[in-house]
């Protein structure tokens, strides 16, 4: 176990080892299903009560993504993806703020890992690819090449730049305010770590909202008639 | 110093208090735990976690793209299906509406011209009756006058032969005083024909002029 969070696998599913966090991602990922199943079990013609408020977030996701993206066709195919990563994200920062995390067993948050944040962007990366394919069928290989042959090992420099900004801008921003609070924790555990704590919910959810403004304008760029 | 002031004086001095004291409770717990042996008294050295763990990064995909599933069929799905459907549904709804207005729309056409139909064939049948009631004026006046004629013409023929039953008698009772009264002034009696004679001329020389 490193300072706070444990580096190794918590128990092991057939040869497979599961880490602390590993597990913390099933109950953020259980909880979200369970919201979206409470709100969606009974779809009504006429709305009413959880199915307004899942509604008008969802219409609201289609419109501020297209926005980004340009084509609403691309958002409507994109936004689930987005979506998730917003919430799985911001739910994973905020798991880190709840009292326990990083002492219970199995309950480590996971985007202070970056191993997570890494899946994260790979998700990205890829999606960026599929999107720019399906969209622009094999032109959209031209734009390694553009705007000359010669930008090509740049073109290929910036995909790759954008996984990693990715990755390392989300863990080092949860990573380094979880150690923040722990350092607070161990020096003064009353109070004190409550106002880096109000800080980290906005931190959370700057994180959250950037990791998915980005995926989705790279997604965009992608997808768009540019290439 | 206006009211507004002094209480923005006092919130700023609250904060400090508040803060200050936070830090007097961070500084007594950092000696607590420093004072305690059984606590570690250095800051654990951050390690960051190590990269790259090829399980984790496995199980997050598998775990985010669960999600991501979970999103879609529990999320995005129904409520997209349940949006198509309101709008279809809405869609349907104008549609019907639209025909009901241009039926109901056909429907006061239909009923203005058959309104204006029995409106002609109102007038049609008064005038009709009009004509009628005319027609049977002139019958009933024209009836009237033929009778009335009739009678006239009855009267007259009445009147006529009255007269002359009464001219006849008129004549016939004059004969008769004549007869007399020549009787009378003669002194003697004259034959019956003298008489008759006599009178006849005289009444057929003035009898036109009585009657």
């Amino acid at each position: 176990m490193i300072f706070g969070m444990w580096d190794g696998a918590f128990f092991k599913l057939g040869p497979i080892p599961v880490d602390h966090l590993i597990v913390t991602q099933w109950v953020i990922i259980a909880l979200i299903g369970i919201i979206a199943y409470a709100a969606t079990r009974n779809m009504q013609l006429v709305p009413k009560g959880l199915q307004n408020v899942f509604e008008m977030a969802i219409v609201w996701t289609y419109e501020f993504f297209t926005q980004l993206m340009d084509e609403e066709h691309v958002a409507k195919k994109w936004a689930p993806l987005l979506t998730s990563f917003f919430f799985f994200i911001l739910l994973s920062n905020y798991s880190g703020l709840i009292p326990g995390a990083a002492h219970v067993e199995g309950f480590q948050p996971p985007t202070s890992n970056w191993n997570v944040t890494m899946s994260l962007a790979l998700v990205t990366f890829f999606a960026v690819h599929i999107a720019g394919i399906s969209e622009n069928k094999l032109h959209y290989l031209g734009h390694f090449v553009s705007p000359s042959w010669a930008m090509l090992p740049l073109n290929i420099i910036e995909e790759v730049a954008h996984p990693l900004s990715l990755t390392f801008r989300l863990f080092g921003n949860i990573f380094g305010e979880e150690m923040v609070i722990a350092f607070l924790l161990f020096l003064a555990p009353f109070l004190v770590p409550s106002l880096i704590m109000g800080l980290s919910l906005l931190l959370g959810a700057i994180q959250a909202i950037v990791f998915t403004i980005l995926s989705a304008s790279y997604i965009g760029n992608a997808a768009g008639k540019g290439h | 110093m206006s009211v507004k002031t002094g209480k923005r004086i006092s919130f700023k001095r609250s904060i400090v208090i508040f803060l200050t004291i936070i830090m007097l409770f961070g500084f007594v717990s950092f000696c607590m735990a420093a004072g305690d042996s059984t606590l570690p008294v250095s800051a654990p050295g951050g390690e960051t976690p190590a990269f790259p763990n090829l399980y984790v990064i496995g199980w997050s995909l598998v775990n985010f793209l669960v999600l991501v599933a979970l999103v879609y069929k529990f999320g995005y799905g129904p409520i997209s299906n349940i949006l198509e459907q309101r709008s279809t549904a809405i869609e349907s709804s104008l549609k019907h509406a639209e025909e009901v207005k241009s039926e109901v729309e056909k429907m006061r056409i239909e009923a203005q011209a058959n309104l204006a139909e029995s409106r002609k064939e109102a007038q049609e049948i008064v005038a009709k009756a009009s004509k009628a009631a005319e027609n049977a004026k002139n019958e009933i006046i024209a009836a009237t006058k033929e009778e009335v004629a009739n009678m006239k013409t009855k009267a007259e023929v009445e009147i006529k032969a009255a007269t002359e039953v009464a001219k006849a008698e008129l004549k016939e009772n004059t004969v008769i005083l004549s007869m007399l009264a020549a009787e009378k002034v003669l002194g003697r009696t004259i034959t019956e024909a003298d008489h008759r004679q006599m009178v006849q001329q005289f009444v057929n020389e003035a009898g036109d002029l009585l009657c």
